[in-house]
C-alpha cells in the first residue's frame, strides 16, 4: 500500500476511483473499530498528543485523541476555545505553530502515516489530499493578488497544470462553489468580494485538487446566519459531489447537530464524547456534552428559567492534570473524577464517552426559575423611558468630485420605537444593517443626522455637550469586546472607580466601597480590583464591562453584542447574570445582538432591523412565535438549533443573496431583492410599520401572518 | 485616479510655493543687500548700490519676490553672481551625478534591506534576528562622516581595494563606468538607509507572517521559500514604499556629507562651497530643489502603494 502511494508521485492526481482499502489496525479497542467497514475509513487518528513548546512555557493543547473518519462523511468537532479542536486540525494539515510537535499517537490518511512525514512529502498532500478551509476569508485570502491566481495555484503545484489549464480549472471551481459569473470575477482583488463571496473562493481554493479530506476551521464563524447556512449547505453538496470527507471543526452545536454525522466532543485537549450525531445528542452521556448543551440559549427554550451554566473556567493547559479535566466544573465529580483519567469507553452504535459517571437519559435538566420582576411592575408609567423618533444616521463615503453630490452611507434611516421602564427592547439584524450604529446613539455616543433620541421627555441629540455630560450617568453602553473596551494599563478597581470620579461621586473610600459593591453584583471576588484586564478571562472582563456600564446606576443600559465573544459556557454565566441584574434593578435596556437565541432570551420586546429600517416590531412571543416579515422568518430559519431532529427548513423559507450595498438601498421595500414574496407593489411603495396584532406591527406588503393562514386553509 | 492626481499635483504646486515664499523672505533677512556680498567688504556703498539697484534688489521684499517668481516660470532659476554663471546651469551639471549617487545608494539598501528584513523575521528572536537587529541600531546611530571616515580607514588605507576619493569624472554613470572608486561612498550612502529599512522591513513582514494567508498559502502545500516571495514580500513591502518616498530628501542630505567626504563633484558638495561663498540664489534654488523632492517623493510613494495593493483607492 505505502508502495502505491510513493508510487503515485508527488504531483499525480489522486482519483476518487481509487480503492483506499487501508491496512488500519484497529485491535486497539477504541471506538474506532465499529461503525463503519474499515475498507472505508480515510483518517484514523490514534493517541494524538500535541505540545507547544515557548520559551519555559509548555502548552498540551491536544494529549491522546482518537478519531477516526470515514470515506463521504463529515465528522464534526466541536469544542471551546482551548480545547484542542483547531490544533487537532492543525496537526492533520503538519501545521503547527511554531514551538509545536506531535510528542506521540498516529495519523493515518489511507494507509499513509502522517506523523513524522518529511517536510516535502508532506508538502504534496497538504493542499493536494488534505485541505483546510479557515474561519476569516478576509485575512485569508492574500489582499494584493487576483481570486484566480491564488485559486489556481494549488493545481499548479501539484498537478502541474499549465498556466493556463489551471486557470480553467479555477474558473470551473468557482462556478461550482457558486460565484457568479466567475470568468469575469478571475481577476478581481479579494476586497472586491463580499463575505459570503470569499469564503465561496476559500472553498474553491482548498477544493480545486479534490482532497480526500476537507478541514473546515470555523468556516461560517464570521458569516451571518443566513450566508452561514448557505456556506455550509454548498459544503456539504460538494463534499458528496467531489466524494470527500469533511472534519468540521466548530463550537457551534447547532452547526454540529444541522450538518455533522458524526460528532467528537473535545474539552480540555481531549476527546469526551463522540458518536453518530444523532445518538450523542439523544443520548449524552458525557457530563460535558450534558452541561453545554444545556447552557445553549435556544429558540424554545422556556424563556422564564434560567439558562444552565457550567460555572469556573476551562482548565489551563500549562499545568499537567490528574484526572478528567472536567471534574472541577463538573457537579457529579467525585473523588475518583479528580485522580483518576478516564478512558473512551465504548457503547453501542460507536458511541463512547470517557466520563466515570456518565449521564443517562435526554439533555433536560431542571432549571432555576426566575423570580417574578418585582422592581419593575410599578415603575411602568404612561410614558416610556426611552424614545426614538424617525431617528436617520449617514456616513459620507468617498466623494463623487468636487461637485458631485457626496454619497453617503445609509446605516440608520428612520428609526422610531419606544422602551418602557424596566423593560429590554432587543434588536437583532445581520452585519450592516445599522444596529449598532442606532445603538451608538442611544447613549449619544453618536449624533443623528436627523432624528431624536428622547429620553425622559428630553431629547438627548439636542442637547450641548455640556448638558448631556451629567445626563451621560444615566446612559450607559457595554461593549461587545471587553478585551478592546478595558484600559489595559488601568487596574479593574481604577476602571470601576473612573465614572465615579469623572462625575465627582462620593470621596475616594466611598468609590472604593462602590466598586467593591459592584464587583460583587457581577459575581466577582473583591481581590480582582488589583488586576489588570489581561490577567482576566475573557468572561470575567465581560462582567467588568458590565459593573463598569452600572457604576453609575444608569436607567438605560445599551449592550452591543455583550456575549458574542464569549464561549458557551461562559456566555450563559453572563446572560443569566444581565438577566437577574435587569430584574433586579429596573433597568432598561436595549440589546443589540446578530444572535436571535440570545435576544430571545433577554428581551421583553424585539425589532427586526434590516438595512438600516425596523421592518419588524413586537413582544418576543409575537415576533418569534409568528414571525410576519419574511426576513424575519428567514433568519429564524437559518438559526441550526442544537438538535438533530429539527427538520431542515424547506429552502424557499430562506434569506437568499447577500446585503444590498446601503449607499443605494432599493427602492419601496428594502427587503424586496431577496425576497421570495416580492412583487411589482414592493419595488414601487415603502411599506410602513403597521401593526398587525396587539404590538405587533411589521412593515411588509405580503406578511407572512396572512399569508400563513390563507396557505394553511388551502392545502 | 486621474482626479486625483490633477488633485494632488494642484497641492503640490501650493505647498511648493509656500515653501519657495519661506526660503526667499528667510535667505533676504539673512542677507538684504547681495551687493555687499557680491562685491565684498571694501567695495564702496556707491557701487554696492548701484549693483543692487541694477539688478533690482532694491525694490519692496514683496515685489523681488515677484520677479523671482516670474523668473522661476520662465524656468529661471537665478543667477550665481559668484561663480557667474546659471544657476539652472549649475544644478543641471551637477543634479544627475547627485541622483546617480542617491539612487545607487538608495538600491543597495532596499537589495540588502527588503531581505534582511523578511529574513529577520522568519528567524524571530533566533540569533541571525538578535544580530542584525543589534548591528542595525550601532549602524543607525553612527553618523555618516564618522562611518566614511572608517570605511575609508579600513577599506582604503588599511586594505588597499578602494580609493578614497570618488570617481571626478563628469558622467552620471560613473557609478557604472568606475564602480571601484564609487563603492565607498555609495556603501556609506546604504548603510544608514539599510539600517531603518531592515527594521521597518521586519516588522512589517512580522505583521503580515501572523496573517491567515499565510497559513493558507501553507495548506496548499508551498513551499517555504515561495510562500515568502510569492506571498509575503509584495504585502510586506507596501509600508516601505511610503517610508521611501518620505526619505527621498534626505538623501538629498545624506548626499551633502557623502559628496565632501569623498570629494564627489555634485550637488552635495555645490551646496556646501555655495554655502561658504554666500552664494544665495544657488542656496535658494537648493532647498526648492528639497522642496520638489519632498512632495514628488511622498506623491510618487501613494501612487506606487495604490498601483500595489488595489484596496486603496485614489478618489479623495
Amino acid at each position: 500500500m505505502n508502495e502505491t502511494n510513493t508510487a503515485r508521485g508527488i504531483a499525480s492526481h489522486y482519483r476518487r476511483v481509487d480503492v483506499e482499502s487501508t491496512a488500519v489496525s484497529t485491535a486497539d479497542g477504541s471506538e474506532d473499530t465499529r461503525g463503519p467497514a474499515n475498507g472505508d475509513r480515510v483518517l484514523t487518528i490514534r493517541d494524538l498528543s500535541v505540545e507547544i513548546r515557548r520559551g519555559e512555557r509548555v502548552v498540551r493543547p491536544v494529549s491522546g485523541v482518537n478519531l477516526a473518519l470515514n470515506r463521504g462523511e463529515t465528522l464534526g468537532i466541536v469544542g471551546e476555545t482551548g480545547s484542542g479542536k483547531s490544533m487537532t486540525g492543525f496537526a492533520i494539515m503538519g501545521m503547527l505553530p511554531a514551538g509545536g510537535r506531535v510528542t506521540g499517537g498516529s495519523i493515518d490518511l489511507g494507509g499513509k502515516e502522517l506523523v513524522g512525514l518529511p517536510a516535502a512529502q508532506y508538502r504534496a498532500i497538504r493542499g493536494n489530499d488534505v485541505a483546510m478551509v479557515f474561519q476569516d476569508s478576509m485575512t485569508a485570502l492574500n489582499p494584493t493578488r487576483r481570486i484566480g491566481e491564488q485559486v489556481a495555484e494549488p493545481v499548479r503545484l501539484h498537478q502541474g497544470a499549465s498556466k493556463r489549464a489551471a486557470r480553467g480549472r479555477a474558473e470551473e471551481m468557482l462556478a461550482l462553489v457558486g460565484l457568479p459569473r466567475p470568468a469575469e470575477r478571475l481577476d478581481d482583488y479579494p476586497h472586491q468580494l463580499s463575505g459570503g463571496m470569499r469564503q465561496r473562493v476559500m472553498i474553491a481554493m482548498a477544493l480545486v485538487c479534490e482532497p480526500r479530506v476537507v478541514i473546515a476551521d470555523e468556516p461560517t464563524t464570521a458569516l451571518d446566519v443566513t450566508i452561514q447556512a448557505e456556506i455550509l449547505e454548498l459544503l456539504d453538496d460538494l463534499k458528496s459531489r467531489l466524494g470527500m470527507s469533511m472534519i468540521l471543526i466548530t463550537h457551534d452545536m447547532g452547526v454540529i447537530a444541522r450538518h455533522a454525522d458524526r460528532v467528537g466532543v473535545m474539552y480540555g485537549g481531549r476527546v469526551a464524547e463522540t458518536g453518530p450525531t444523532p445518538v450523542l445528542f439523544s443520548r449524552t452521556r458525557h457530563r460535558y456534552t450534558h452541561a453545554l448543551l444545556s447552557s445553549i440559549p435556544s429558540l424554545t427554550h422556556d424563556r422564564s428559567e434560567e439558562l444552565f451554566s457550567i460555572p469556573g473556567a476551562p482548565p489551563d493547559l500549562t499545568v499537567a492534570h490528574v484526572g478528567c479535566p472536567f471534574a472541577p466544573r463538573c457537579d457529579a465529580a467525585t473523588d475518583r473524577c479528580r485522580e483518576e483519567q478516564p478512558a473512551l469507553s465504548t457503547e453501542e452504535d460507536g458511541h463512547a464517552h470517557a466520563c466515570w459517571h456518565p449521564a443517562s437519559g435526554p439533555t433536560a435538566r431542571v432549571r432555576a426559575r426566575f423570580a417574578a420582576s418585582t422592581a419593575i411592575l410599578p415603575e411602568r408609567e404612561a410614558a416610556p423611558r426611552l424614545r426614538v423618533v424617525d431617528l436617520r444616521r449617514e456616513y459620507p463615503a468617498g466623494s463623487a468630485g468636487l461637485f458631485g453630490r457626496r454619497r453617503t452611507v445609509k446605516a440608520v434611516s428612520g428609526v422610531s420605537f419606544e422602551v418602557a421602564a424596566g423593560e429590554t427592547f432587543g434588536l437583532v439584524g445581520e452585519s450592516g444593517c445599522g444596529k449598532s450604529s442606532l445603538g451608538r446613539m442611544l447613549v449619544a455616543l453618536d449624533r443623528p443626522t436627523s432624528g431624536e433620541v428622547i429620553f425622559d421627555g428630553e431629547p438627548v441629540t439636542r442637547m450641548s455637550a455640556r448638558a448631556l455630560g451629567a445626563r451621560r450617568t444615566q446612559l450607559q453602553m457595554m461593549f461587545q469586546d471587553s478585551n478592546a473596551s478595558l484600559d489595559p494599563r488601568m487596574r479593574i478597581g481604577t476602571i470601576l472607580r473612573e465614572p465615579l470620579a469623572i462625575q465627582g461621586v462620593g470621596t475616594r473610600a466611598q468609590r472604593t466601597a462602590r466598586a467593591r459593591e459592584l464587583l460583587q453584583d457581577v459575581g466577582l471576588p473583591a481581590g480582582v480590583m488589583e488586576r489588570y484586564p489581561h490577567e482576566l478571562s475573557g468572561g470575567q472582563r465581560q462582567r467588568v464591562g458590565l459593573a463598569r456600564a452600572l457604576a453609575l446606576d444608569p436607567k438605560v443600559l445599551v449592550a452591543d453584542e455583550p456575549v458574542s465573544a464569549l464561549d458557551v459556557s461562559i456566555r450563559s454565566q453572563v446572560l443569566n447574570l444581565m438577566r437577574r441584574i435587569q430584574l433586579e434593578r429596573g433597568l432598561s435596556s436595549v440589546v443589540i445582538s446578530h444572535d436571535l437565541a440570545v435576544v430571545r432570551y433577554l428581551a421583553d420586546r424585539v425589532g427586526v432591523m434590516y438595512l438600516g429600517k425596523l421592518v419588524e416590531t413586537g413582544t418576543t412571543e409575537e415576533v418569534y412565535g409568528a414571525a410576519a416579515h419574511p426576513y424575519t422568518a428567514g433568519l429564524l430559519a437559518a438559526v441550526p438549533e442544537a438538535d438533530p431532529r429539527t427538520r431542515r427548513p424547506r429552502l424557499s423559507a430562506r434569506v437568499r443573496g447577500e446585503l444590498p450595498s446601503p449607499i443605494d438601498p432599493p427602492s419601496g421595500c428594502r427587503f424586496r431583492t431577496r425576497c421570495a414574496l416580492a412583487t411589482a407593489l414592493c419595488a414601487e411603495t415603502e411599506p410602513p410599520l403597521e401593526p398587525l396584532a396587539g404590538t405587533h406591527r411589521v412593515a411588509c406588503h405580503h406578511p407572512l401572518q396572512q399569508k400563513r393562514s390563507a396557505e394553511l386553509t388551502t392545502r | 485616479m486621474t482626479w486625483y492626481v490633477a488633485r494632488r499635483l494642484a497641492i503640490s504646486f501650493l505647498v511648493l510655493l509656500g515653501i519657495s515664499a519661506v526660503v526667499f523672505f528667510l535667505l533676504h533677512l539673512v542677507s538684504d543687500s547681495p551687493g555687499r556680498v557680491v562685491l565684498g567688504q571694501r567695495a564702496s556703498p556707491e557701487a554696492v548700490a548701484a549693483f543692487n539697484q541694477e539688478h533690482g534688489f532694491d525694490r519692496p521684499v514683496v515685489a523681488q519676490y515677484v520677479g523671482y517668481l516670474d523668473q522661476l516660470a520662465h524656468g529661471d532659476l537665478g543667477r550665481s553672481y559668484k561663480l557667474n554663471e546659471d544657476v539652472g546651469t549649475l544644478l543641471w551639471q551637477n543634479a544627475g551625478r547627485s541622483a546617480m549617487l542617491s539612487a545607487a545608494g538608495l538600491v543597495l539598501a532596499l537589495l540588502i534591506a527588503v531581505p534582511l528584513g523578511i529574513l529577520q523575521a522568519v528567524r524571530r528572536n533566533r540569533f541571525v534576528d538578535r544580530a542584525a537587529t543589534a548591528a542595525s541600531y550601532v549602524l543607525y546611530a553612527t553618523p555618516s562622516f564618522l562611518l566614511g571616515l572608517i570605511l575609508i580607514a579600513v577599506f582604503s588605507q588599511a586594505l588597499p581595494i578602494f580609493p578614497a576619493e570618488a570617481s571626478q569624472s563628469h558622467s552620471p554613470w560613473v557609478v557604472f563606468t568606475d564602480p571601484r572608486a564609487m563603492a565607498l561612498p555609495v556603501i556609506t550612502l546604504a548603510v544608514t538607509s539599510v539600517a531603518i529599512f531592515s527594521q521597518y522591513q521586519r516588522s512589517s513582514a512580522l505583521d503580515q507572517l501572523g496573517q491567515d494567508y499565510i497559513r493558507v498559502a501553507r495548506a496548499k502545500g508551498l513551499p517555504e521559500r515561495l510562500i515568502l516571495t510569492r506571498h509575503l514580500l509584495r504585502n510586506a513591502c507596501l509600508p516601505l514604499i511610503t517610508l521611501v518616498g518620505t526619505l527621498v530628501p534626505t538623501l538629498l542630505a545624506g548626499n551633502l556629507i557623502v559628496e565632501s567626504l569623498f570629494n564627489y563633484p555634485g550637488l552635495g558638495l555645490l551646496f556646501l562651497n555655495s554655502l561658504q561663498r554666500e552664494d544665495y540664489p544657488v542656496l535658494l534654488a537648493y532647498t526648492l530643489i528639497g522642496g520638489v523632492l519632498t512632495v514628488a517623493g511622498n506623491f510618487v510613494a501613494d501612487l506606487v502603494v495604490a498601483v500595489a495593493d488595489r484596496r486603496i483607492e485614489l478618489s479623495k
